[in-house]
């Protein structure tokens, strides 16, 4: 069963490496031998996971784990290579390889002849690598390796058209996004290391965990990032940029949710902290509100679809801390079938809507608008334009966070040699002169009197 | 005199190495004339330096390196830290009492922090980068010539000052690295960005010797290595797009080079990436061992190098976006891609970094044994 699950997971890295290598070196394979490959992966890994499920219920085991040892060690610092097929890793570890299979064969004809067509199955095989690494993680060590290289992989699908300039400009931003969350990942992790001298599941499940509510908030912090959580949930739409089937594994399916299975991973973190898990039930409360806001007011197919996912992600947050692990499992992976299925329909919707009004014999009639009559005229003005302004997120982080840390960082450049000067720079030269001139002057009075 | 042990062994293979995959992709005029004097001027001065056994044979190998940028703020840096490592070797050789030994000793750690662009010393490595060839520049850059006087010398000589002067050099390098990454978020110049990308990842192998444990000194002598291969690769992809085009010089926008150099884009990414400490690739490891090292001797320290990695990582891909995607403009001639030459010997640091990110335990395990004998000098073994 080890070796199962070792295959499962190395199995998309291999191709993704062998792959690149031959492009490397000057090879680049056909379309047909690309989805070729990349199916018969797919295929394998779909076996193996199954032959894995069907031995785990014969032989009554909850959860296998495969341990490559040491991957690398120096002095007290072991950094243990082990993997773990359990209640949460195994249903999420199927469901990657289910819909990654599915976006093979739904890109094979989508992406025809595009000329990224190689660079999007390449991204996709290292997408996946990532992705099962993350969820079959033994360790958070090992964890924020695959959580890592979804997020980079995320980043260059989103500027896949890159012909544009607003694909490149929202990959960047949505990727400095990502890095900052990540920020706290790592600070949890070292927290973590710090407190209780490792970083694995079991361990920390079973060990008395010291200051729970900063390793949990910091936790927190990398998990709102990934899952499109206040106040990272701006960049949901701005990675709408990229092709379709990749908008739907990573958006609509697996990416978003990591944020999600990392929480419960952290659960017992979680369950020591009250105070923790009280903001992340907040911060599920204010995204769902929001988002489904948001949501009402889109204008176009996909980022109506970011948003109530998002807003869909809000209520798992909920369901997380309010300590209902296993429904919130249920409702990730219900969620990520469905998103999935509206995000690959997306781009036929017209054509979809033709056919169910063709088949009712008419237009069908206007649905919703039960909640937003409960609510007075002028509130329902205030709430469409917030959700118009997409909850003035943007506006908020540019002025409030992105401005201040650029404009301190164009402010000490002028302090540069060797750069054109700044006014800054300027202005504090000419207060220097200014003042050396000044004692200059008053010395030199004083000399003559 | 001369020594040769483990540690100056690796550092002799690894910058070869980077040697030879510079040689190899340095278009042909950087290469010819006085500039190849220059560069075999940098390799020997390294080479001799790794060498030494005495202060006196380091310092003419620095000098060497000195002698080959002598125009210039830049060659006006490099003579100021020669002038002190002359003075610290000429105290502690000639010194006869204590005090004598401690401001040789400082004049070591001035010297090592003018070489390695250090704030406030920081500011003539971006003036390098403009003002000489690329090629020498990453020739001189990686021989990390500062780190290695830290190590060789004024640890092994000064144990007991080095232990009260690191916490100090610790903070310095962690407040250049994040403040480099803070100038390069807003600098227009590609060479400038890659120069403030530089001097922020190099200082994190300062600020690895400085916890003094033996996973920060690993950290420290593995990221040597991905720094070394690293920064060659991208200042080599940089340099192959400067001989093609002109327009990287001063890019107004996207250029989207990647169009007809997608490989050159992959080894550039591969390489701004791996700086960054991208999983499966040795970076991963060594900031991974960077930053466990920091956090078990400062805490509060270690805080900065999560952040600085973080801006690098934004810096790199926002450089990787405008020289290589985007919609190529007019303006923008079609360029070849990578040739023969420099396909394969971008392949080879391409191919190490992965090989030692797949399994890093092949390289952590060669410096670890180093990592062990400096931290026993630093506990006074």
């Amino acid at each position: 069963m080890e070796t199962l699950l070792i295959a499962i997971v190395a199995a998309p890295g291999i191709l993704f490496l062998s792959l690149a290598l031959l492009w490397l070196l000057g090879w680049t394979p056909p379309e047909k031998v690309t989805t070729g490959l990349t199916k018969v992966v797919y295929i394998g890994i779909a076996l193996c996971c199954s032959a894995l499920v069907l031995e785990m219920y014969r032989t009554g085991a909850v959860s296998v784990e495969a341990s490559l040892g040491t991957w690398f060690e120096a002095g007290e610092y072991v950094f243990s290579f082990a993997l773990v097929a359990d209640w949460l890793s195994l249903p999420l570890t199927v469901l990657t390889i289910i819909l990654a299979g599915i976006v093979t064969a739904f890109s094979a004809r989508y992406l025809h002849r595009d000329r990224g067509f190689f660079r999007f199955f390449m991204l996709l095989n290292l997408f996946a690598f990532g992705a099962l690494l993350a969820f079959t993680a033994a360790s958070y060590d090992l964890m924020l390796g695959g959580w890592e290289l979804v997020g980079i992989t995320s980043v260059l699908l989103i500027s896949f058209f890159d012909e544009r300039r607003e694909p490149v400009q929202n990959s960047v931003r949505v990727f400095a996004t990502y890095k900052l969350a990540d920020v706290g990942l790592m600070l949890g992790i070292f927290g973590l290391h710090y407190t209780m001298q490792t970083a694995d599941f079991s361990k920390i499940a079973e060990g008395h965990i010291s200051h729970p509510t900063i390793i949990g908030l910091l936790i927190l912090i990398a998990a709102a990032g990934k899952s499109a959580q206040f106040p990272f949930f701006g960049w949901l739409p701005r990675a709408m940029e990229g092709p379709t089937p990749s908008s739907a594994i990573f958006y609509g399916a697996i990416s978003v949710h990591l944020g999600a299975f990392l929480l419960l991973r952290s659960a017992s973190i979680f369950e020591a902290s009250p105070w923790a898990s009280i903001v992340v039930f907040l911060v599920g409360a204010q995204t769902a509100l929001i988002a489904t806001l948001i949501q009402r007011v889109s204008t176009d197919a996909k980022t109506s679809l970011a948003y109530a996912a998002m807003a869909q992600l809000g209520i798992i947050f909920m369901e997380i801390a309010l300590g209902f692990p296993r429904l919130a499992l249920v409702h990730i992976l219900g969620h990520a079938a469905v998103r999935t299925l509206q995000f690959l329909r997306a781009p036929s919707m017209l054509h979809d809507y033709h056919r169910v009004h063709a088949a009712a014999g008419g237009h069908l009639g206007k649905t919703g608008l039960h909640y937003e009559r409960i609510l007075p005229e002028g509130l329902r003005a205030w709430l469409y334009r917030i959700g118009l302004e997409r909850g003035y997120y943007d506006a908020l982080a540019d002025r409030v966070l992105i401005a201040p840390v650029l404009r301190f960082a164009r402010w000490a450049s002028g302090f540069e040699p060797g750069l054109v000067q700044s006014t800054q720079s300027r202005e504090l030269k000419s207060l220097i002169n200014g003042v050396a001139r000044d004692v200059w002057n008053e010395s030199a009075k004083r000399v003559e009197s | 005199m001369f020594l040769m042990d483990s540690f100056s062994l690796f550092a002799i293979f690894g910058y070869l190495l980077i040697t030879a995959i510079t040689l190899a992709t340095a278009p042909r005029k950087d290469v010819s004339g006085n500039n190849r004097i220059q560069l075999a001027l940098i390799v020997a001065g390294t080479l001799i330096a790794y060498v030494s056994g005495s202060l006196w044979v380091f310092l003419v190998g620095w000098a060497l390196v000195g002698l080959a940028f002598r125009t210039g703020k830049s060659g006006m840096m490099l003579a100021s830290s020669t002038l002190a490592l002359g003075i610290g070797t000429a105290l502690i050789s000639f010194g006869e009492n204590g005090n004598a030994h401690i401001a040789g000793f400082a004049a070591l750690v001035l010297a090592a922090l003018l070489r390695k662009g250090i704030f406030p010393f920081h500011f003539w490595i971006p003036m390098a980068f403009e003002e000489a060839p690329l090629p020498a520049v990453n020739l001189m850059l990686n021989s990390h010539l500062g780190a290695f006087l830290m190590i060789r010398f004024a640890f092994r000589l000064f144990p007991q000052l080095a232990v009260q002067t690191l916490s100090l050099i610790g903070l310095l390098a962690i407040f250049t690295a994040l403040y480099a990454a803070f100038l390069a978020l807003v600098a227009q110049r590609p060479r400038r960005i890659l120069a403030l990308l530089c001097i922020s990842q190099t200082s994190f192998i300062l600020a690895g010797l400085e916890n003094r444990n033996v996973e920060g000194i690993t950290g420290a002598l593995v990221h040597w290595l991905v720094v070394a291969l690293a920064t060659t690769s991208l200042l080599a992809v940089y340099r192959a797009l400067e001989v093609r085009t002109t327009e990287v010089d001063r890019p107004a926008g996207f250029l989207g080079l990647g169009f007809h150099a997608p490989r050159l884009a992959v080894f550039f990414a591969i390489g701004a990436l791996t700086l960054v400490g991208l999983p499966g690739t040795l970076g991963f490891a060594a900031e991974d061992l960077l930053f466990h090292g920091a956090l078990e001797s400062h805490p509060l320290l270690g805080f900065g190098l999560p952040l600085a990695t973080a801006l690098n990582a934004i810096t790199s891909l926002k450089l990787l976006s405008t020289l290589f995607l985007g919609r190529r403009g007019i303006h923008v001639p079609p360029i070849p891609d990578a040739c023969w030459m420099e396909r394969f010997a971008l392949t080879v640091p391409v191919v190490i970094l992965v090989v030692g990110g797949i399994s890093p335990s092949l390289f952590v395990n060669l410096r670890e044994p180093s990592a062990h004998w400096i931290a026993a000098l630093l506990a006074g073994r």
